[in-house]
């Protein structure tokens, strides 16, 4: 077995938190069961790694394989990347018929005909995800296993999720043969990024819990607020306010989980509007400011705000409108007409 | 000079705009204090009725009998609701049913096959100034866009018809693969490949349960995304099958392409010494 094979399975069988190596390497199904078996999982991870490269070692893996349980680990811990999102455009409206071999045959062939020292794996899961992993290399060296591109594509959709490693200057050649291999013209990125692969495509699919007013009664359960205070002496003051408050979120947000982002960032190229008597910069050239909020959970947060007695309900659209839209990168330009306001640029 | 006559210039604008924002001030709370005198009149006439049904009920277990054939106004009231619900009931069972909002109004589409109830969805419409898609909940790979560019604008009802057909179709063919994946795995080597839209299947299988052998490969191309059985039907026997089960194959093929694919697995699973 090749050193780098090997140091690499090392490497990889490292990240993995010790409770979980076994799962993975069972979900690997490179090992077999009685391989396993043989292997201590209670000892240090040096000595687990170690033992594992052993194995691979009697079973001949190639990087082919140290591939695929490298796309194991980061389909569980894709959180640990950051995910930027891509949109493709069609001009043809000719039904699709997808076919996953003839894609991966595409888009292989669209790589390597560009730059033959890449190494591509794909990998498929249940819920139609096509895993592409790439690691890139030159025309003189050979790939970095180690700075991998991601992407995710569910066939059929405009959407492609990726997480690129640092060397961006393969991104155009990974972008053309998505386009090549899915049928489609052109492709772009959009303004939404988060950690969480699965929020980004609850946001792109329409996944996520919006207020559509419907006749159809939800169970009464869900409607169980919790009981009143027996107490007859303690009013709720603002008992309607409240009752306002809670309605309106819901409306806004929805009663289900809210998608996880964790920022969302307003470029501002507004004018600054002072009273005329302090005489700062008035209407002079537009006031250049970043505001960024950043939260663990940016819409859970912004969702528990008004209910908290923090904001005012309804809160300002610019916040609201992030699932809807499907970025959390703003540039906000001054609104030409009689009123200045603001305006969000597409 | 010029100046002092700016400053008084400015002066003079000033005291107007504070004027002004005064007057609007005003007219603010007049406006207000109306919508509450609303409020309250509202407020009025709700513990009036209130009122005048306690009163109503009062009499009647106090007073003389209450004629069992005459209907209170509430009883009345009530079976008019259980009736208006199970309308709507109705409705939202055959698939599309819909709520006027404040700016237009608000479709859901249920799906099911052959009587099992799947997914539902939702489209809310805006109709003025122009009909067209506030948000929706429609799957991403469902041609949404095409079929609203063809229809929205022009006649609404066949909009909604078109998209309920693509999304109940899908919901089928997806159902059906499902289906197949659940029951029959032991007659499927590995997974079925599928796609998003559930339009093209591709499996090898056999007839018997944990063969060790698959020797039939199936092609499903579903070409209409408003029908949820296939197109066209490819299934070929690998080359090293024996050839008498070329006949079989063809008759699958027949079979997939007019009934559900879970049901023809069920059929020729369980008569399997029977050749078609």
């Amino acid at each position: 077995m090749d050193e780098t094979v090997a140091e690499y399975i090392r490497r990889t069988v490292l990240k993995i938190p010790r409770d979980e190596i076994k799962t993975m390497l069972q979900k690997w199904g490179f090992l077999s069961e009685a391989q396993l078996q043989t292997i201590n999982f209670h000892q240090i991870k040096e000595n687990i790694s170690q033992d594992v490269v052993q194995l691979c070692e009697e079973n001949c893996a190639d990087i082919k394989q140290a591939a695929v349980l490298d796309i194991i680990y980061n389909h569980i811990y894709s959180n640990k990347r950051m995910w930027s999102v891509y949109q493709m455009k069609k001009a043809g409206d000719e039904t699709e018929v997808f076919d996953i071999t003839s894609f991966k045959k595409k888009f292989k062939r669209r790589l390597r005909s560009a730059l033959k020292n890449v190494t591509v794996n794909f990998r498929e899961y249940e819920d139609n995800a096509i895993w592409i992993r790439i690691a890139w290399g030159t025309p003189y060296t050979k790939p970095n296993q180690y700075k991998a591109s991601y992407v995710v594509y569910h066939s059929q959709t405009p959407y492609v999720f990726i997480s690129a490693s640092v060397l961006r200057s393969n991104l155009p050649l990974l972008c053309q043969a998505l386009v090549v291999a899915s049928n489609y013209q052109d492709i772009r990125e959009i303004e939404l990024r988060s950690h969480s692969l699965n929020s980004l495509k609850d946001i792109v699919f329409k996944r996520y819990s919006q207020n559509f007013q419907t006749y159809y009664p939800r169970p009464l359960q869900e409607r169980n607020v919790a009981p009143e205070n027996a107490d007859v002496r303690i009013i709720h003051e603002n008992k309607n306010e409240k009752e306002r408050i809670q309605r309106v979120t819901l409306e806004v947000f929805g009663d289900g989980p809210q998608p996880k982002l964790e920022f969302a960032q307003y470029k501002l190229e507004t004018m600054f509007k002072s009273d005329p008597k302090m005489d700062v910069l008035d209407n002079k050239e537009p006031f250049r400011c970043l505001v960024k909020f950043s939260s663990p959970h940016l819409l859970e947060s912004l969702k528990s705000l008004a209910p908290a007695g923090m904001a005012d309900a309804p809160l300002s659209p610019l916040l609201t409108c992030i699932p809807q839209k499907a970025r959390n990168y703003f540039k906000i330009k001054e609104k030409k007409g009689l009123f200045p306001g603001s305006f969000v640029s597409p | 000079g010029v100046f002092a006559h700016l400053a008084a210039l400015e002066v003079q604008a000033h005291q107007a705009a504070l004027k002004q924002e005064e007057l609007e001030q005003q007219e603010e709370k007049v406006a207000r204090l109306k919508e509450r005198v609303q409020e309250l009149r509202l407020q009025r006439d709700e513990l009036r009725a209130k009122v005048d049904l306690q009163q109503n009920r009062r009499l009647g277990k106090g007073g003389a009998m209450s004629d069992p054939v005459q209907p209170s106004a509430q009883a009345v009231l009530e079976r008019k609701i259980k009736s208006l619900k199970s309308m709507l009931q109705i409705f939202y069972l055959t698939g599309i049913s819909g709520k006027l909002t404040k700016q237009g109004v608000c479709f859901c589409i249920s799906t099911a096959y052959e009587g099992t109830y799947l997914d539902s969805y939702h489209v809310d419409l805006v109709l003025k100034p122009e009909v067209r898609i506030l948000r929706h909940s429609i799957p991403i790979f469902i041609p949404l866009e095409q079929i609203s560019k063809k229809y929205l604008q022009r006649d609404i009802r066949r909009f909604m018809s078109v998209l309920f057909d693509h999304l109940n179709a899908y919901a089928g063919r997806r159902y059906q693969a499902d289906q197949l994946q659940e029951h029959f795995s032991d007659h499927i080597e590995g997974t079925l490949q599928r796609n998003s839209l559930c339009n093209l299947l591709v499996f090898k299988y056999d007839v018997s349960k944990n063969s060790k052998t698959f020797p039939f490969q199936a092609r499903l191309i579903y070409g209409d995304l408003c029908l949820s059985l296939p197109t066209e039907v490819l299934v070929s026997c690998t080359p090293d099958a024996p050839v008498s089960l070329a006949e079989v194959a063809a008759a699958h093929s027949d079979l997939f392409r007019s009934m559900a694919l879970h049901k023809a697995f069920r059929s020729f699973s369980s008569t399997e010494h029977i050749m078609i």
